[in-house]
């Protein structure tokens, strides 16, 4: 018989959250910052990645005559028709319209309705730099600029002078350590298996599947029939030999986490209200479907703070990219507006913000029907707590003579990547003093004392 | 009287993977009188410890193999075994593909194909059934770990309708498994499924009217991932620092370019052959079309500058060379080598040792493969790991789920060990040329937060080895073990596999010999007290022996103590 958990009906409200704060984290000499991260109830970051490094030229394109003009002569076969563009609401600050992919149209709406935002030309930077120092190679770069391995790490760790095992959303699950109720569910929650983002220096991810309860049980194991005892009993005695190697105890204790963590977890998304919201078959639109019967649970997981990854792959177009994003991009899309609308039953959307990433944009110039590893790219932000409606940052002047290109129509991003997630990571609740812990570079680009926002998307 | 170990080796022969002894000659004797003739002492049974010593190797050298294969391998010797090994033919996967093919033009699997067409199955199935079933088992494991760093995928449309495409590819690795390096390189770099999956298949040169330029693709990858990688490296795998400590880029995205200028011109081979053609042809590789080939000088590396006015071939040729050259590949394929086989953390002098032989420092060959595969397998450190606690590899899912399946004398109602594959694929996420990207399914640096991050070990497969996959693991050995359930081609018109245990349940009246037999096989000899008293406490409150076998290998397949080879 499957011990039913009582859940405490966690409350994230200050005074019952604080009641969890465990001594582990008294002991990271993290008290008060805990607690003043404590106030503000239940927050989530949901972080989309879109492995391969998304052309994302052809998914925000400008849309006055002169820059549209230069977009085509620029991009050459790969270029939008203007005609089959869809206009975002509103102009820039600088007076300039931009428009998005074909396949795009709840973020249009989404967009127009305030919700999202856009992210313009936002890239790994180690510190500003510009199109001299980059050719003459006087400038201090991320490492493995324009290389997968190297680039998608970086958009994951945030620190781009060295190649770290630990991911930002890690670093913040270390601070906030002991805010969720220790029952072995990782604060942070992965669709897309094993990933840097997620890793922290006291967390791993516990990753999820998108079919069923999102947690894989051992067949027969506990599952309340004589055998189900014996398969328990002869699992557990195994489990238990201690191990002198070091991989077989990682693989020990792995196996034994996921054992101990499915009962949990199945258990806490059992006990909660599934959304009724629909979500289209696709793998995206699943994978978000499964994060809101998560977010759902929240309560019965005993979590006030959770980070979700999810990851879609194939946007690595060196060839074919107006035929692969046409497939893609409707995906992503409508992916995000049934993540919307279910977030909004559940009744959490201003607590919860979703953002993409990706390795790099792409060169605007062409290989012919294809392009090749960028740098800055743009991006998309959602939730109830975002100032949509509105393109974030710097959206270049496409020009064949940009300041910025260093070269095939690469630019040099004009938001770092820690600009982008230090809003993120405020919003999330991290104070201000422990905003370099999480993102040892912000620095660079953004001072925590200012008490102004980095880049001003959320509330 | 000890039978000579040498006339013993000389004599034998390994066909089929069954020894045949051959008696060696008559015992010698005085010039007098010649004694009648002894007949030679049967051969000794080979020791436990040489039995696990096989067992070790056929773990590190094949997809796994039961208790008489690696009795066989021990009474011919290791290092025969291995000789024998690099002597035999080729067992191609086309042959089994023409042969599915075949059958289906003939309508046999018409009544099936209700929503799916089988010919995509195809290379799936010559694949498994190869891998399960063919002798030169050394050569299927080594063609599968080039694989993995050569990697092409079928998450792309065309070259998974197309069931010749990655079946082309995967014969192009086993055939120059054992050959040199600098053919593989070529014959990857022409091979029309990685002209798609790097899309330089029809590559343009320049146009500046049009302001294309040539795909950067290939050019990178061939150089991050299939040749030297990222950093300049010592020959024990270490990497080489600057003068501020920093490690010192192999390349920059300069020389990226100049790469990309000499991939330019390809297209698919064949009759009637032309650029620009959109039809591919997988079985031959692609040729070069000077028209579309990117003129003008081109700036590889180490300052080798390629002149103007050479053919397009011939610019290949000095890419190919000055890859092959760099003092890297040695350190950077050998240790990736040693990885697949045998433990994820070398030593950096046991790399070293693998380079040497790469380089070619005592043959005079550079790049020959077959040195390298014996170089690694035979090296001391891969019998004898200098710190246990941090040796090993964990074994990959595919690796691991092939070897339950030889292990255990699997057989096949239609004799043939048919699979998609696509079960193991969605919940072990991993499956031979299905991988999500170039990076393959795990990177080999990847180490662990924790305790072994915390030691500076790598460990790669632990990249997906995660909640959900290491459940589905030790369910899929249940479903195989327990529930009969092995492959997933669909059956009819299929066979079906199943595993055949009996050996275990002949022995299972007494566990410990049970134990034994099993710790040979599937641990060569690494169970440790603990865990047996672990398994064996179970074992005996169960009375039905074909349970108390079924029980005993399950739990040892699904062990850490397995999950690790070590």
């Amino acid at each position: 018989m499957i011990n039913r958990r009582r859940f405490l009906g966690h409350s994230c409200k200050l005074g019952v959250a604080s009641a969890t704060l465990s001594s582990s984290v008294l002991q990271l000499g993290l008290a008060r910052e805990a607690a003043a991260a404590t106030q503000q109830g239940y927050r989530a970051l949901v972080c989309i990645l879109l492995a391969g490094g998304n052309d994302s030229y052809n998914m925000v394109v400008p849309n006055d005559v002169d820059q549209y003009a230069e977009y085509a002569g620029i991009r050459s076969d790969l270029a939008l028709e203007q005609a089959t563009l869809l206009p975002l609401a509103g102009t820039t600050p600088a007076g300039r319209n931009y428009a998005l992919h074909p396949g795009m149209a709840e973020v249009q709406q989404l967009y127009a309705d305030g919700e999202l935002g856009i992210m313009a030309n936002v890239g790994t930077l180690l510190e500003a730099v510009d199109a001299q120092a980059v050719e003459s190679g006087s400038a201090r770069l991320p490492l493995g600029l324009h290389s997968h391995s190297d680039q998608i790490a970086q958009w994951q760790t945030a620190v781009s002078d060295d190649r770290i095992a630990q991911g930002w959303g890690g670093r913040l699950a270390d601070l906030y350590d002991g805010v969720n109720v220790a029952n072995g569910i990782s604060m942070n929650i992965s669709l897309g298996g094993t990933n840097l983002f997620q890793s922290g220096n006291s967390t791993v991810e516990y990753a999820i599947s998108a079919e069923d309860d999102g947690a894989t049980s051992i067949n027969a194991y506990d599952d309340g029939s004589e055998f189900g005892d014996f398969r328990k009993r002869m699992i557990d005695e195994l489990l238990a030999v201690p191990q002198s190697n070091l991989l077989r105890r990682e693989y020990a204790g792995r196996l034994r986490g996921s054992i101990d963590a499915q009962a949990v977890f199945v258990d806490a998304l059992q006990a909660s209200v599934t959304p009724s919201a629909l979500f289209s078959p696709g793998p995206f639109s699943q994978s978000l479907r499964q994060v809101a019967r998560v977010i759902a649970a929240r309560d019965a997981l005993g979590a006030c703070r959770q980070t979700f990854f999810v990851q879609v792959g194939g946007w690595d177009h060196h060839d074919e990219v107006l035929d692969n994003q046409a497939g893609m991009l409707p995906a992503i899309s409508l992916g995000l507006k049934e993540f919307r609308d279910a977030l909004i039953e559940i009744g959490v959307y201003s607590d919860v913000t979703t953002f993409t990433t990706s390795d790099f944009g792409r060169t605007l110039t062409s290989n012919g029907k294809g392009s090749d590893h960028g740098w800055g790219g743009h991006h998309l932000v959602m939730g109830g707590s975002v100032t949509g409606g509105q393109i974030v940052g710097d959206y270049p002047l496409l020009s064949m003579n940009s300041p910025l290109d260093v070269g095939r129509g690469i630019y040099i991003p004009t938001t770092s990547v820690d600009e982008y997630f230090a809003e993120l990571a405020l919003w999330f609740g991290v104070s201000a003093g422990d905003l370099d812990s999480v993102l040892p570079n912000v620095r660079s680009f953004y001072s925590p004392e200012s008490g102004t926002p980095p880049l001003g998307f959320l509330a | 009287m000890a039978i000579s170990v040498r006339c013993l080796f000389r004599r034998s022969l390994l066909i089929g993977g069954l020894l045949v002894v051959g008696a060696c000659g008559g015992g010698g004797g005085s010039a007098d009188r010649q004694p009648a003739p002894v007949p030679p002492a049967p051969a000794p049974a080979p020791t436990t410890a040489e039995l696990n010593a096989s067992s070790l190797l056929a773990a590190q050298a094949t997809f796994g193999m039961p208790y008489e294969g690696i009795e066989a391998m021990a009474r011919t010797g290791n290092e025969p075994w291995l000789d024998a090994q690099f002597a035999m033919p080729v067992t191609r996967h086309t042959p089994i593909v023409n042969d599915l093919v075949t059958r289906r033009s003939a309508g046999e699997f018409s009544n099936f194909e209700q929503d799916i067409e089988f010919l995509i199955f195809f290379r799936r199935f010559g694949w498994w059934h190869n891998t399960i079933t063919a002798d030169d088992v050394l050569r299927q494991r080594v063609a599968f770990a080039l694989s993995e760093i050569m990697v092409v995928s079928d998450n792309v449309d065309a070259l998974i309708i197309n069931p010749y495409a990655l079946t082309n590819y995967y014969d192009m690795l086993l055939r120059n498994s054992f050959g040199n390096f600098r053919d593989l390189l070529t014959d990857v770099t022409l091979h029309p499924a990685m002209g798609i999956y790097l899309s330089h298949v029809n590559n343009r040169k320049s146009d500046a009217v049009n302001n294309t330029f040539p795909d950067e693709n290939f050019a990178r990858e061939v150089m991050q991932l299939f040749s030297i990688g990222l950093f300049e490296l010592n020959i024990d795998g270490s990497l080489q620092t600057d003068g501020n400590g920093q490690p010192i880029p192999t390349y920059s995205n300069t020389e990226i370019r100049e790469f990309a200028k000499m991939f330019t011109g390809l297209s698919y081979g064949g009759p009637g052959s032309s650029f620009g053609n959109q039809n591919p042809v997988f079985q031959a590789p692609m040729v070069m079309f000077d028209a579309f080939h990117e003129p003008g000088e081109k700036r590889l590396l180490n300052g080798l500058v390629v002149p103007a006015g050479q053919t397009g071939d011939q610019d290949i040729e000095a890419a190919i060379d000055n890859l092959f050259n760099h003092p890297n590949v040695g350190p950077f394929i050998g240790k990736q080598l040693i990885q697949r086989l045998v433990t994820s953390n070398p030593s950096p002098e046991y790399v070293e040792r693998v380079a040497r032989v790469f380089n070619g420092d005592v043959s005079g060959v550079r790049g020959d493969l077959q040195a390298v595969i014996r170089a690694v397998l035979l090296d001391v450190e891969a019998s004898n790991p200098p710190t246990p606690a941090n040796g090993g590899k964990l074994r990959e899912p595919i690796v691991r789920y092939a070897a339950m399946i030889r292990q255990f004398n699997a057989t096949s109602t239609d004799g043939f060990f048919f699979n998609t594959g696509y079960y193991v694929q969605n919940v072990l996420r991993q499956h031979p040329l299905s991988s999500p990207s170039v990076f393959n399914f795990f990177l080999p640096a990847h180490s662990p937060s924790g305790e072994l991050s915390d030691a500076s070990l790598v460990a790669p497969e632990f990249q997906i080895t995660t909640s959900t996959t290491i459940a589905n693991m030790t369910n899929v050995v249940d479903f195989a073990v327990n529930g009969g359930f092995v492959m997933d081609a669909p059956d009819p018109p299929f066979g079906t596999v199943t595993l055949d245990m009996s050996d275990y349940v002949a022995v299972a009246g007494d566990v410990d010999a049970l134990l034994d037999r099993l710790n040979i096989v599937v641990l060569h000899g690494g169970l440790s007290d603990a865990t047996r008293a672990a398994i064996r406490g179970v074992l005996v409150d169960i009375a039905d022996l074909q349970f108390r076998a079924q029980t005993a290998i399950y739990l040892l397949l699904v062990s850490p103590d397995y999950a690790v080879q070590t």
